[in-house]
């Protein structure tokens, strides 16, 4: 099992703390340098994470804990109008972002209103991309009731924030967080922040769930070594986005156009086979600016090695 | 201002006490509302608010919310109701210029060379803008998905009536009952 942490402090003797994370077989996540403060998201195997934590501490650091490192959530609200946004949905995402998550906010072109509200199937395309999704909705029972039709057939982790219970939901999200409902200030509050928490509780176990269920028939190859290899290829290393490369669960995101770079990528050579062979790389629905890779499993790779043989 | 509300849902219903409260809040208009009553039905939906004005919204002047007196060729003001402040000190630039107003504390703006019964007549907010911008306030208020709606507007009350989709005859005989109830004419 690998833990995910965080060092928050200088650039000075931050070369050790790359060397030591290489040699426990750990990878870096996320890098941030801002002049001379540095934060390194990583991931290290948990017999080792003391060893780090020791040697983070000892070069004038801290350690923090980022249980949703390594993922990428979507929050997404019934329209992008001011009544769903900015408040709770910048919250939430905000709060994610403390735990770690690489968020996005997102609205539907036609999710208001209790009959009227819908969700497209391209919406739900690009909703699918992520690690799991945050719905949130409003005040009225009837209203989120009606609206569980936004999210029931999508088909990655759904955490609904809402403020009654409503009824039903057991079926349709992983997670019912109430008490939130449409708000017109920030959560500031210590009962709202505490909900937040909460929100990023249940998000943090419903991931866990997830990241079990991997284990249980692991990836080819961890997605932090395909983001070191990626690293390293110029257009990414030049990419002015921020965040050019986020790591999903069962993946990456690169955010350079697919039609210019998918072969080259696929081309790239990782435990001696094509990236290609044992990912899947496909377009991102946002646009073609980014390209989406999932890897697959040790299980699928045999499959396909084993058909291969028999052809 | 006091506050009636009624909602076929609890959470609702003190969800939006505290959202029509802030909302008005954050505009600056709660201390012009006398009475607010907000009806909310989600079920079919049927949403009516109604508001009624402390005093009709007639055009605003600067003698309304400042004491002004002239002194030695030059008008001073010292503002009473600061969320007017803005509004006079660009009423005040646009017809004497820049150079002419100084703003001497947060309260208190001198004139050169004004008039201060001239500067009192000055309009700094007519009343149709202070109609406009409850309107506003009334529809940020609302729920987002009830885009049809119809407004009643008479003496110093304002109604609206919403709903998701087709308007019927008896949802606004129901906003009009409100509307009259609250005191307002056609």
């Amino acid at each position: 099992m690998f833990k995910v942490m965080m060092y928050d402090g200088g650039v000075y003797r931050s070369d050790e703390l790359y060397e030591l994370i290489e040699d426990v077989g750990g990878v870096v996540l996320q890098k941030t340098r801002s002049s001379q403060m540095l934060t390194v998201t990583m991931s290290v195997p948990e017999e080792d994470a003391q060893l780090v934590e020791a040697l983070c501490l000892e070069i004038g650091g801290e350690v923090r804990q980022v249980p949703l490192a390594g993922t990428e959530i979507a929050v997404v609200g019934p329209t992008l109008g001011r009544h769903h946004m900015p408040h709770p949905i910048c919250d939430i995402a905000e709060q994610l972002r403390k735990y770690g998550a690489i968020t996005v906010v997102m609205g539907l072109a036609r999710g208001r209103g209790k009959d009227t509200a819908q969700i497209n199937l391209e919406e739900r395309l690009i909703i699918e991309e992520y690690d799991a999704a945050i719905f949130s909705l409003g005040n009225f029972k009837t209203c989120i009731e009606a609206k569980a039709d936004l999210f029931k057939d999508v088909r990655i982790p759904v955490i609904l924030t809402s403020g009654p219970m409503p009824e039903g939901m057991e079926e349709h999200c992983e997670a019912v967080i109430p008490g939130v409902g449409r708000k017109v200030s920030r959560m500031r509050s210590p009962e709202e922040r505490a909900k937040l928490a909460e929100i990023a509780d249940a998000v943090e176990e419903v991931l866990g769930h997830r990241r079990k269920a991997i284990e249980e028939d692991p990836l080819f190859v961890h997605p932090g070594e395909i983001k070191a290899l990626l690293e390293d290829y110029e257009p990414v290393d030049m990419c002015l986005r921020p965040a050019p490369i986020v790591m999903h669960l069962d993946g990456l995101r690169v955010k350079v156009p697919y039609a210019e770079h998918a072969g080259v990528i696929a081309d790239m050579t990782v435990y001696g086979r094509r990236l290609g062979d044992v990912c899947r790389i496909t377009p991102s629905k946002i646009s073609d600016s980014s390209i989406l890779i999932r890897i697959k499993t040790v299980a699928e790779i045999e499959y396909e090695d084993a058909r291969g043989d028999a052809a | 201002m006091e506050l009636e509300i009624d909602s076929t849902e609890d959470f609702g219903l003190e969800a939006y006490r505290s959202l029509f409260e802030e909302v008005m809040f954050d505009i600056g208009k709660l201390p012009t509302i006398e009475k607010a009553r907000v009806s909310l039905n989600p079920h079919v939906p049927l949403f009516i608010f109604s508001v009624r004005f402390k005093s009709a919204t007639a055009d605003k002047t600067i003698g309304d919310i400042a004491n002004v007196r002239t002194d030695e060729g030059n008008a001073h003001i010292t503002v009473t109701d600061e969320r007017y402040a803005p509004n006079i000190l660009e009423e005040l630039w646009r017809r004497y210029g820049r150079n002419a107003v100084t703003q001497q504390t947060r309260f208190d703006i001198d004139v050169a060379g004004a008039i201060g019964k001239e500067v009192e007549d000055i309009v700094i907010s007519s009343g149709e803008d202070n109609a406009r911008e409850m309107l506003g306030a009334l529809w940020r208020s609302m729920p987002e998905g009830i885009k049809n709606r119809h407004t009643y507007i008479g003496g110093r009350v304002i109604t609206v009536v919403a709903t998701e989709e087709l308007l019927l005859p008896e949802m606004l005989e129901a906003g009009l009952k409100v509307h009259e109830a609250m005191g307002g004419g056609s």
